[in-house]
């Protein structure tokens, strides 16, 4: 599956999500990821998340696609992040 | 190997390190690149890389292979991981198989003339109809491996002739060079190769065969893995062939994407970026299999093949080659 990550997380604790994001997904904006899943990924990348937040305070929302060949991204001004796979 | 990781591409001088158990890649021009672990079958380096010990042990606990390919496209190697796939019922009956030179050579033939095959499939010609006969002629003289290879090299030297007359001038490669590739043509089919047999050791480390017990190629082919080499060999000409026709039909290869030389060329920055772009395209592009009555990927059908051997190994059932079905 195709994921789309947006984390709102109290400063203190942003680093930590950044980490678990960043060892299942691509960057692609502050506080945004993506990329692709197997749903075993996502089960663990989800428990992974819950165990690190705040869920009184912080929100992690979790956009779930069934192909990346469904999503259509426009993108205005700056690219800061490659989902690339060629570097 | 899940089926949503995929090969990175690694085209210019980096240095890989290991952040928060991932992957960071650090290039030239000071720009990082978190890669998810996770998300990574193998890594492809095409140019100098840096790796250090905290980086392959990560790679080495996630199972990724990183394929080394030098200046000229050749394979050079590869870091691999521990072996963790290793059963002894199927490296028993693999060694016992290619000790058997009767059902090795069987195997070696029949991989010869499939890749005849695939390469007229490949260059949609019937200009080798004459040079196919005398290879199926010589297949059943040969009686042992070195004179298959011959018989081989015979054929595919007629083949690169008629792949001549589909490409510009200078992409021609007049007759394959190696080692270094003498002109831009042949840099480009030795780096296709050489992604290729990389994608095949890829596939058999998902498998418990031994990688270097192989059927068609000499035992010491220059410290590379005979198997891996073996049933790289169909699938050459669906990838070199066919990308290098296209790619001169459609003029995305230009001259300043080699770096050409007396006597020897390679690709440039930007060439590599184009042709492993191209690559990893074809790579993706799917087609529907017949008997698993699904769509399956190139990258799959590599998969498929070295499941071929497992189960001649396990299940004796006869190996057939791959042969493009569309």
């Amino acid at each position: 599956m195709f994921v789309v990550v947006v984390y709102d997380t109290l400063a203190q604790r942003n680093p930590r999500i950044l980490k678990t994001c960043r060892h299942y997904l691509h960057w692609v904006q502050r506080s945004v990821f993506q990329g692709e899943l197997s749903d075993a990924q996502h089960r663990s990348f989800t428990q992974t998340v819950k165990r690190q937040l705040d869920t009184e305070y912080d929100s992690v929302l979790i956009y779930r696609i069934q192909s990346p060949q469904l999503v259509q991204t426009e993108t205005i001004g700056q690219h800061p992040g490659t989902t690339s796979p060629v570097l | 190997m899940t089926a949503a990781t995929r090969t990175y591409w690694l085209t210019e001088p980096c240095r890989i390190r290991r952040a928060d158990n991932s992957l960071r890649i650090e290039r030239p021009d000071d720009t990082r690149v978190h890669i998810p672990i996770t998300d990574i079958r193998d890594l492809v380096l095409f140019d100098h890389a840096d790796v250090n010990t905290a980086a392959f042990s990560l790679l080495n606990h996630h199972n990724i292979t990183v394929h080394v390919l030098d200046h000229y496209g050749n394979y050079s190697g590869a870091l691999t991981p521990a072996d963790d796939m290793s059963s002894a019922p199927v490296l028993r009956s693999q060694s016992a198989l290619t000790s058997n030179s009767e059902q090795r050579l069987a195997i070696a033939r029949s991989l010869v003339h499939t890749t005849a095959a695939n390469v007229i499939w490949a260059l949609d010609t019937n200009l080798l109809a004459n040079p196919l006969e005398q290879l199926t002629e010589q297949l059943a003289e040969a009686s042992d491996t070195e004179q298959i290879m011959g018989a081989e090299g015979n054929f595919r030297r007629s083949s690169w002739e008629v792949l001549d007359t589909m490409l510009p001038p200078w992409l021609r490669l007049n007759g394959r060079t190696r080692r270094p590739p003498t002109n831009a043509g042949n840099a480009f089919v030795s780096y296709v190769n050489s992604v290729t047999y990389a994608r095949m050791v890829t596939a058999l480390r998902c498998t418990p065969l031994h990688p270097s017990l192989g059927f068609l190629h000499a035992d010491t082919d220059r410290r590379r893995n005979t198997l891996a080499l073996d049933l790289a060999e169909p699938f050459k000409p669906l990838f070199a062939e066919r990308i290098l026709r296209r790619a001169a039909a459609q003029k995305t290869l230009r001259k300043s994407d080699f770096e050409s030389d007396v006597g020897r060329a390679s690709l440039s920055n930007e060439g590599r970026k184009k042709v492993s772009e191209l690559i990893r395209t074809e790579l993706s592009t799917t087609v529907h299999h017949r008997s698993l009555h699904r769509k399956v990927s190139y990258e799959e059908l590599i998969h498929l093949e070295a499941l071929k051997i497992v189960r001649l190994c396990l299940e004796d059932t006869p190996y057939k080659p791959f042969r493009p079905w569309w």
